[in-house]
């Protein structure tokens, strides 16, 4: 009984902990932060002998007191760019990734973790709870050795700012300034409650003690996303500054400074990503571990620990095209001159590489299910139906990835007749490719869907009505993107991009109702048979290794050209890139250098994991005997 | 059942013959027509259509037992979607796009035939038996493969690395970036914000949504609006400016253009690339007036470094039509082909 006292006191003195660390950066920062405002405007008052200089904002267009230095107007020199024989943007682009890759990893996976533990708390079944948590803890732990990694990385890229590009950087870190040291405690915030976290595990296994651990993964997730936000504001400066005058003077408002144009829809789509990114780097953990297997036991719980982190990771790659189109329409309402750079200039055809990569993605994704629906008794009586599915992705696909302007020799291009193809050409323009990615969608729906019904037969009195009922629903669906993609050939541009939201709402409808009318009907449905984790196709786990490196990919891919979009600015219209590298990589160096920072995160990555497994904790006796695989299990994860 | 797959059969086999004869040039490849104005999705139900014709010749072929193996389904359907991309797309299609289609097409393929272990086995089945080599037939086509794979191998080697003469392929960027601001007539126009000062309603406001009411119909009619024709004396404001903006294109535009504002003016085919062609939804449609301000007043010279290879021929116009011509003739492109420019709100 003391015992558990103790330990309820020393739990909640942990959370407590964990709370105060998450308030320290604030509570430090506010005071420093309001006595260094009144004090850079009284020393500029000082200065001008008590006449304050005002400036007007470039994008709120407010005035305010001038805090700060102009930008920097740089020269090609070693006193501005300082450099070893070779090209410091590389080096930097190099080192930014691969902190990029880390932090994004360790941000994504204790949310997961918070996920899973919950399900875990929730769950009635005993042993599937235990089966949940024994997840949450093998996630977290992989993440932990990641997380020193990041710090590393992090310091590195530091040094890299300040070797390579000191004048720039100064410059940054001077607008910043305000906020630096929040950044700075909210990293130590950050370790501190991960480490009371994975520390105090198996302390907080039970009752009243696990919700304040799950308490714990909150606050935790809290400071992690907090400390995203305040990195996002850095790249949504340099996209879209704020705060600042035209020649980059400071005005005093740190607000302005971070919340810029660029700055919410960037935060939106970084969340998700990580999420998405964190699940397919987990899930690949899975299925390495699932090919190395030497016990059907252990092949039913990497089995199993890859399909919850392909869920997981799924469920956030969903709504990622709709956050990217989000994130597009605000650049293009900031400048269109960025816009027409991306989608339709000299970025076009990265975003056509980037097509073929979400194509990847969800065709990864659907192949893993129909495998998986391998290891069903029952899935059979879809089998038959998949080759539709795998038309109406084909067809989604192409018309995804087609490019507005094609690349071909002038006689091609002569043969041709002109600039664009009249017929396929007008699958390069925005409407069809609404379409195109909404039918994909829509049909990995349709393939979790039957996923979930694999093995069941629906038992409830409407279930006829039902299934035709989700069999109409799913037609209209169809019908509706179409018909909106062709539509929209037929109305003003500005109305066109408002058709993606009926488009979108089609698609989430279909998410949302499905999975909930499916549920519904399948409660209490009578089994055709278990699930026998484990006895899936190899090829279910190379599509799995594929999804994570495409996602990986992928995420190099949009990092350059977000980044490459500013062109010859290091912070755009404000401060002039005169390094020697201001010009913009062709699309096979940039495809190189991404496929090499893939290719050391994939290698480094598997050191982590290597790293993870020697020191594996054992899985408790019990739980191990609630994995499945070597015994049938009714399905439990859906 | 039986009946549907018939006429499905029925739907494959006319298909089949159709692009047969298209593909050794005895029916040329438009006597189906593509119809302007609906061939994307004309070209997709097409492919479905032939989907549906497979799917019944299958059924029907495995009724009368002599049913396809799997290995050669997969392998004709991307032979097809090779050939129905070669033969049967007018005009045609650059190899660059049917390679990334080819690889999708392959890739798909492959996604079917091993969506289960059932097929995946029947699929691997041909493959394992030569390589096995049980049998004398497939002893010899194991070496046959052992002779033939290298001298593929070698032969596509040697085709790519041997020096060619054609122009090398070209990235062009159709539509650059243009820059924020540009000078035309010693005036800046700021193009985020800048608006056509014709595109007026009755009370003589700038008003896109009245000149949009009063543009020709999109459509195969492509006719114009009741009491909104521009050729109309009576016709003041809007009308009128679209009027004189036509005058100025028949007398400087439409040569490379043309009369239907569709590239293929009479001098168009001296030029590669020919004109850009006004009635395509992917050039004025999905652009804001002013970057067609923009270049009509720079012409081809005034291309940014992102344009190249500049490509363009098209003359610097503010050297010949004043600023408010350059309005008038865009005002007259945007209603001649019934779209609407880009705006963002």
């Amino acid at each position: 009984m003391g015992l558990l006292v103790g330990k309820r006191i020393f739990s909640i003195v942990a959370l407590c902990m964990m709370v105060g660390l998450l308030l320290l950066p604030v509570v430090v920062a506010l005071p420093s932060l309001a006595i260094g405002e009144e004090t850079h405007a009284g020393d500029a008052a000082k200065k001008d002998g008590d006449k304050v200089e005002k400036g007007r904002d470039v994008y709120y267009k407010t005035e305010g007191i001038v805090s700060g230095a102009p930008a920097p107007k740089t020269t090609d020199g070693v006193k501005d760019y300082p450099r070893y024989n070779f090209e410091s943007r590389v080096l930097l682009w190099f080192a930014n990734q691969q902190h990029l890759y880390y932090g994004s990893f360790v941000l994504a996976v204790p949310i997961f973790c918070m996920i899973i533990e919950f399900m875990g708390v929730v769950t009635k079944d005993k042993a599937l709870a235990k089966r949940y948590d024994q997840l949450a803890y093998d996630f977290i732990k992989i993440s932990l050795t990641a997380y020193s990694l990041t710090a590393i990385l992090g310091g590195i890229l530091i040094f890299t700012f300040l070797t390579l590009y000191p004048a720039f950087f100064s410059y940054l870190s001077g607008i910043f300034r305000p906020v630096m040291h929040i950044y700075a405690l909210m990293f130590v915030a950050e370790s501190g409650t991960l480490y009371i976290y994975y520390y105090g595990w198996d302390k907080m296994r039970e009752g009243f003690l696990k919700w304040i651990h799950l308490s714990m993964s909150v606050v935790l997730n809290v400071i992690g996303t907090l400390l995203m936000f305040l990195a996002n504001s850095w790249i949504g400066f340099m996209m879209s500054p704020a705060g600042v005058d035209e020649q980059g003077r400071y005005l005093g408002n740190i607000w302005h400074v971070i919340h810029t144009a660029l700055w919410n829809p960037l935060n939106l789509h970084r969340i998700l990503g990580n999420m998405a990114f964190g699940g397919g780097v987990v899930a690949a953990y899975a299925a390495y571990k699932f090919l190395a297997s030497k016990t059907d036991e252990d092949r039913a719980h990497y089995d199993w620990m890859g399909y919850i982190a392909m869920a997981l990771g799924v469920a956030f790659l969903i709504p990622l095209p709709f956050a990217g189109y989000w994130l597009m329409r605000e650049v293009y309402a900031y400048r269109q001159q960025m816009g027409i750079t991306l989608m339709g200039g000299l970025l076009a055809w990265l975003f056509i590489i980037q097509a073929t990569m979400i194509g990847i993605l969800f065709l990864s994704t659907n192949y893993y299910l129909w495998q998986a629906m391998g290891r069903m008794r029952g899935a059979e009586k879809y089998q038959r139906y998949i080759k539709y599915l795998v038309f109406l992705l084909a067809c989604g696909y192409m018309v995804f990835i087609t490019p507005h302007t094609m690349v071909m020799t002038p006689a091609e291009l002569k043969a041709m007749g002109g600039q664009q193809h009249p017929v396929l050409g007008n699958y390069g323009v925005m409407s069809a490719k609404n379409g195109g990615i909404n039918v994909i969608i829509t049909t990995t729906v349709l393939s979790f869907v039957w996923y979930m019904r694999g093995n069941k037969v629906s038992t409830v009195s409407w279930a006829k009505f039902g299934n035709i009922f989700m069999g109409v629903f799913f037609g209209c669906a169809y019908f509706n993107i179409i018909f909106l993609a062709v539509y929209g050939y037929y109305i003003p541009a500005n109305v066109r991009v408002g058709l993606s939201v009926p488009q979108v709402a089609t698609t989430l409808s279909c998410l949302f109702f499905m999975f909930a009318l499916n549920s519904f009907m399948m409660k209490g449905a009578k089994q055709m048979g278990p699930i026998e984790w484990g006895k899936i196709s190899a090829r279910s786990q190379y599509a799995l290794i594929m999804l994570a490196t495409a996602f990986t990919w992928m995420m190099g891919l949009m990092g350059y050209i977000r980044s490459s979009v500013r062109l010859f600015w290091h912070v755009n219209e404000i401060m002039r890139d005169n390094s020697p590298w201001a010009y913009t990589h062709t699309v096979g160096f940039a495809a190189n250098m991404i496929s090499a920072n893939v290719l050391f995160f994939w290698i480094t990555i598997l050191f982590v994991f290597w790293l993870g497994s020697l020191t594996a904790k054992k899985v408790p006796v019990e739980s191990k005997a609630g994995i499945p695989g070597s015994v049938p299990q009714p399905a439990p994860s859906h | 059942m039986k009946a549907l797959m018939s006429l499905g059969a029925l739907i494959g086999v006319a298909g089949l013959l159709l692009l047969g004869g298209m593909i050794f040039d005895v029916v040329p490849s438009n006597t189906v027509r593509l119809v302007e104005g609906y061939m994307p999705i004309q070209l997709l139900l097409e492919v479905a259509c032939f989907v549906i014709g497979f799917t019944g010749l299958s059924y029907m072929m495995n009724a009368m037992g002599m049913a396809l193996p799997r290995f050669w389904q997969g392998i004709g359907f991307w032979v097809f979607l090779m050939l129905y991309l070669k033969f049967r797309v007018y005009p045609p299609i650059p190899f660059s796009v049917r390679a990334m289609y080819g690889t999708v097409g392959l890739v798909t393929v492959f996604m079917w035939i091993s969506a289960n272990e059932e097929d995946w086995n029947k699929f691997k089945q041909p493959i394992l038996n030569v390589l096995d080599a049980q049998t004398g037939m497939n002893r010899l086509l194991r070496y046959a493969y052992l002779v033939l794979i290298p001298i593929l191998v070698g032969g596509f080697s040697y085709n790519a690395m041997m020096p060619k003469s054609e122009e090398p392929i070209e990235l062009r960027t159709v539509h650059p970036a243009p820059p924020a601001s540009t000078k035309v007539h010693g005036k800046t126009y700021t193009l985020q914000t800048s608006q056509n000062p014709y595109r007026v309603n009755p009370e003589g406001k700038y008003d896109q949504e009245f000149s949009n009411a009063n543009i020709v119909e999109q459509g195969m009619g492509r006719l114009m609006k009741p009491n909104a024709n521009p050729w109309d004396d009576k016709n003041q404001g809007y009308l009128k400016y679209v009027r004189e903006g036509g005058e100025i294109f028949f007398q400087n535009c439409h040569f490379c253009h043309g009369d239907n504002l569709n590239g293929r003016g009479l001098h168009a085919f001296a030029f590669n690339p020919i004109p850009a062609n006004f009635t395509d939804p992917g050039t004025i449609a999905q652009l804001q007036e002013t970057f067609i301000f923009w270049r009509v007043a720079k012409g081809g010279i005034g291309l940014p470094n992102e344009g190249f290879p500049w490509a363009s021929v098209m003359p610097p116009w503010e050297q010949h039509l004043t600023v408010d011509e350059i309005w008038k003739v865009i005002l007259f492109e945007y209603w001649h082909t019934g779209y609407y420019p880009r705006t963002w709100d």
